[in-house]
């Protein structure tokens, strides 16, 4: 724990452009905000399973607001002009900004034409990236913002830390003693109720008095001129109607085509972001009213300001990469189900406005490449990318982040020696990443040279040297080089006592198996084998996930492509491909769509499996049953399980054969209700996020901890490397890989 | 007048109520006459009442309501933020999600809907959909909300702003809804 007098505020590490902000913005958001931003993050994403698994076609809607998006961002010059002719046509104002500050001059500017006094605001992200406030302030206007978590900031002069929760840092315990010392206030303001009405009654009157109300607007379209707001409070209902003068502020990605568009948008974004069918209120406006003076007292005309703002996203259009954030809803569902999220927020994992995953390339778009550093909280571990309603590929966006970042780091502060190594890689890139990236080249020395680079490795001087250099942290045991790889151990077995073929498949000796923990790959070649499978090994090749993590992306296109190479050999001969490690099977079923021509990917996507799932695949295809080769009775530890799948397993649908298997063959399973242990391959080993990775991490250790304080102790197994590291690091146990409980279930049977 | 005759309209009614209760809205259903919806607007809701005129409803379907004591005939935003209880019709209800929709830029339906601490949303069993993204389909209501100023509104508002989940913040704390059938 450090000194509370060091710890930062909010605003002094909004900016993290350089790491020691970033550092400062952890250790500050683990000793304050964690908690608040745990429990509201996982309600909300708990929320979103149950409540996108109501949608019975989820899938289509994703894909239908997918290829909208795609297209409108395609036809953006045009649909701007469209929208432009429909919002004047109706009667409104129409301003593109390109520049954030162009925004903001021009709705001061509106303001103090009509003599504007007091302005009321709903939530909206766009506003405080345009520094709206500090504008309108300064032209002596004031501004009462009225969604209370954007309330909740403006009196703690903090920027958001979720993009639909702002304020989610904040307890209620944090909320009640803000507003005691901000009101001097005997009211009482000790339940959410109380804080609530207080808050109501001051609005309320805001809102009688206000004569411009500014808001923002989730969607816009282009044929009719409309807006769609969607709110859960009212108070951007009261904001865009009850004033004379309604400005809209936006981004100008936020535009479709046609109001009929809106339709699947509609559907989604509710359920994605705070797990309802719609939110209390969700308005579709033509403004201004024209028909009647709705809202308004008075029977003057309306009068509507429609502010797009460019302010670099007609530059991320033209770019390969970050054209994709356009495609965003902002439903923050890729912040609640990321597990670094959880534990820190976006006061640590976001910058000035944008937070989480999607942050990063918004922060770069719009603010700088510098401004996206907090992508770094990004493991990669794909649990946003079922998750996000318009199917970005967020972990993709933020290894491209990291690739840049790398270069202007290395450019801008890396020494002769860091020099030296990125020519000696071919990667533009500071040490660590190299190092990390890299790992199938130490991989391989390091079990070369092995016993000899263990005991190197864990002198306390190669730790100190390497966490200065490298940045390894020190408290973390280092998984040892196996001095026997799995690829020299399997040439030693017997090969398949083929006497009744029941398959044909490959093993491929991911770098993480073959060099780190080979026991768990001879586990899974000795139970296939016994069930009849006809079982050989592949060459070992980087697969390309060790690199694509650090960003080293020039690095793990040629990996991917030497492995894609290497396993077509088998396949063609008819072998499905068996891979053990499953952050390696991911890039060969999800990200290998980036670096091999589509054929191929769906090719080797297609006959690539998890050992387990393949195992369980043809136990059911030959209707076997899986107890008759695997009785978990007979496992000498009992059958009381605790199951823990590794992140990317799940996204790509191979945690839940394990599962099944497991309890199949009676084993009484508990599992993981987490998204990701935190270790998240290398990510957990690094100085600078070791205290985030345990943070993270403390979640597993309690839920194993919950469970086994209703009965007895559970063997954990656990089917990906880092996690098995993690969960030994946080409970001091052994953990098993699902292959090696089968394997000892048929020692048993054997002897 | 017309009935739920067709099963799966029934469904779909069934549905939406289910669907906003678990909005926590308070629904029932009431026959379809000026003089019934009088009464059960009575039944519910004391002291002063703002009433919107009728959208797509014939006209006089709302004229008993206008009998009610409590009547607030004024339309200033002071005079409806002082009233207890806002009646609207909802021209269309979503079985999916439990919304009703309102035409908040008719006779003041936005204000009389957000700023009484109840809103009583008056709906006719017939325009029921099945999903959300129907409002936006030209066949639905021969494309009218296509046309309108709306809202759908799924329950009364609320936030979990404050820490726990509180109802009733900007807009009602309570939302009824009267089905007639």
């Amino acid at each position: 724990m450090s000194n509370p007098a060091t710890v930062a505020s909010p605003r002094t590490v909004a900016n993290k452009s350089e790491k020691p902000a970033l550092l400062g913005a952890i250790r500050m958001a683990l000793e304050i905000e964690s908690p608040a931003v745990r429990h509201n993050t996982q309600a909300f994403n708990s929320g979103r399973y149950l409540a996108t698994a109501a949608i019975p076609d989820y899938d289509r809607l994703k894909d239908q607001a997918r290829a909208t998006k795609e297209a409108a961002i395609a036809r953006l010059p045009e649909l701007l002009a469209t929208l432009e002719a429909s919002v004047k046509g109706n009667g409104g104002n129409f301003f593109l900004a390109k520049t954030g500050e162009e925004a903001a001059r021009y709705i001061t500017k509106v303001c103090t034409d009509h003599q504007a006094r007091l302005v009321v605001k709903g939530k909206s992200m766009t506003s405080e990236e345009v520094h709206l406030n500090l504008h309108l302030e300064a032209a002596g206007i004031e501004v009462a913002e009225t969604d209370l978590a954007e309330f909740i900031l403006q009196i703690a002069d903090e920027q958001p830390s979720h993009l639909i929760g702002p304020a989610i840092h904040y307890s209620r315990e944090r909320i009640t003693a803000l507003f005691k010392k901000r009101f001097q206030t005997d009211l009482p303001l000790d339940t959410g109720e109380e804080l609530t009405r207080f808050a109501r009654e001051m609005l309320r009157q805001k809102f009688l008095n206000a004569d411009a109300g500014i808001s923002g607007a989730n969607f816009i379209t282009a044929d009719t001129g409309s807006i769609v707001l969607v709110e859960s409070e009212g108070n951007i209902r009261l904001t865009s109607q009850l004033p004379p003068l309604h400005i809209a502020i936006a981004g100008v990605e936020k535009v479709l085509p046609k109001r009929e568009d809106l339709a699947p948008f509609i559907e989604l974004i509710a359920p994605s972001a705070t797990g309802q069918g719609l939110a209390s209120y969700t308005s579709v406006l033509t403004p201004p009213m024209q028909a009647a003076p709705a809202l308004s007292d008075s029977p003057v005309q309306r009068e509507f300001h429609l502010v797009l703002v460019d302010n670099g996203r007609l530059q991320m259009r033209e770019d390969p990469v970050l054209h994709e954030a356009l495609y965003c809803i902002r439903c923050g569902a890729c912040l609640n189900s990321c597990a670094n999220f959880q534990t820190v927020g976006g006061h640590a994992f976001g910058g000035e406005t944008y937070s989480g995953g999607i942050g990063g390339s918004w922060e770069a778009g719009t603010r700088g490449l510098l401004n996206a550093r907090f992508s770094e909280l990004c493991t990669g571990c794909s649990r946003c990318v079922m998750q996000c309603p318009v199917r970005i590929d967020i972990p993709w966006l933020n290894s491209n982040l990291r690739e840049r970042i790398n270069e202007c780091d290395l450019e801008k502060s890396g020494s002769i020696l860091e020099k030296a190594a990125a020519a000696q890689f071919h990667a533009k890139a500071p040490l660590p990443k190299i190092f990390f990236g890299r790992y199938d080249l130490f991989g391989k020395w390091g079990s070369r040279l092995a016993p000899l680079s263990n005991w190197i490795n864990n002198l306390p001087i190669t730790r100190a040297l390497m966490e200065r250099l490298v940045g390894v942290d020190r408290r973390r045991q280092l998984p040892p080089f196996a001095s026997t790889t799995l690829s020299s151990a399997a040439r030693r077995l017997s090969p398949s006592k083929a006497s009744s073929c029941r398959g044909k498949a490959a093993l491929f000796p991911d770098i993480f198996t073959n060099y780190g923990s080979p026991e768990r790959g001879l586990a899974a070649i000795e139970v296939l084998r016994s069930v009849g499978i006809d079982l050989v090994l592949t060459e070992v090749s980087a697969d390309g996930r060790a690199s694509l993590s650090q960003g080293l992306i020039k690095t793990a296109q040629q990996q991917a492509q030497r492995t894609s190479e290497l396993l077509l050999k088998y396949i063609r001969e008819g072998r499905e491909i068996i891979v053990v490690e499953p952050s390696a099977l991911a890039m060969l079923r999800l990200d290998y769509r980036r670096f091999l021509p589509h054929d191929v990917f769906e090719e080797i996507r297609a006959h690539s499996f998890e050992a387990v799932e393949y195992l369980w695949r043809i136990l059911q295809e030959r209707q076997l049953n899986a107890a008759d080769f695997f009785s978990a009775f007979r496992h000498p530890l009992g059958t009381r399980l605790f199951y823990h799948s590794h992140c990317q397993q799940k996204t790509i649908g191979a945690a839940a054969p394990t599962e099944e298997m497991l309890r199949a063959v009676g084993f009484d399973v508990a599992t993981s209700g987490v998204e990701c242990c935190g270790m998240a391959g290398s990510f957990g080993y690094k100085k600078d996020f070791y205290d985030l990775s345990m943070g993270v991490g403390e979640d597993l250790f309690n839920q194993v901890r919950a469970t086994e304080a209703e009965g007895e102790r559970r063997t954990l197994v656990a089917t990906g490397t880092s996690c098995q590291e993690q969960l030994h690091a946080g409970l001091q146990r052994k953990v098993f890989h699902p292959m090696e409980l089968l394997a000892a279930i048929r020692a048993t049977a054997e002897i | 007048m017309s009935s739920i005759s067709s099963p799966v309209r029934q469904d779909l009614l069934l549905q939406f109520e289910a669907a906003a209760r678990s909005a926590a809205a308070s629904i029932e259903r009431v026959p379809y006459s000026a003089e019934s919806l009088a009464a059960a607007v009575k039944r519910i809701a004391t002291g002063r009442i703002a009433i919107a005129e009728t959208l797509d409803l014939p006209p006089d379907l709302f004229a008993d309501l206008r009998k009610l004591p409590g009547l607030v005939r004024g339309r200033s935003k002071e005079e409806l933020a002082a009233c207890d209880v806002g009646v609207t019709e909802a021209f269309a209800g979503v079985a999916r999600t439990g919304s009703v929709c309102v035409a908040v830029d008719h006779d003041y339906s936005g204000a009389i809907s957000l700023l009484a601490r109840m809103h009583v949303a008056v709906l006719s069993a017939e325009t029921i959909t099945e999903r959300p993204g129907d409002l936006f389909n030209p066949r639905y209501l021969h494309g009218k909300p296509l046309q309108r100023n709306f809202v759908f509104i799924t329950g009364p508002s609320a936030t979990a702003d404050m820490g726990p989940l509180v109802r009733g913040v900007h807009g009602p704390h309570q939302l009824h809804i009267i089905i007639l059938e």
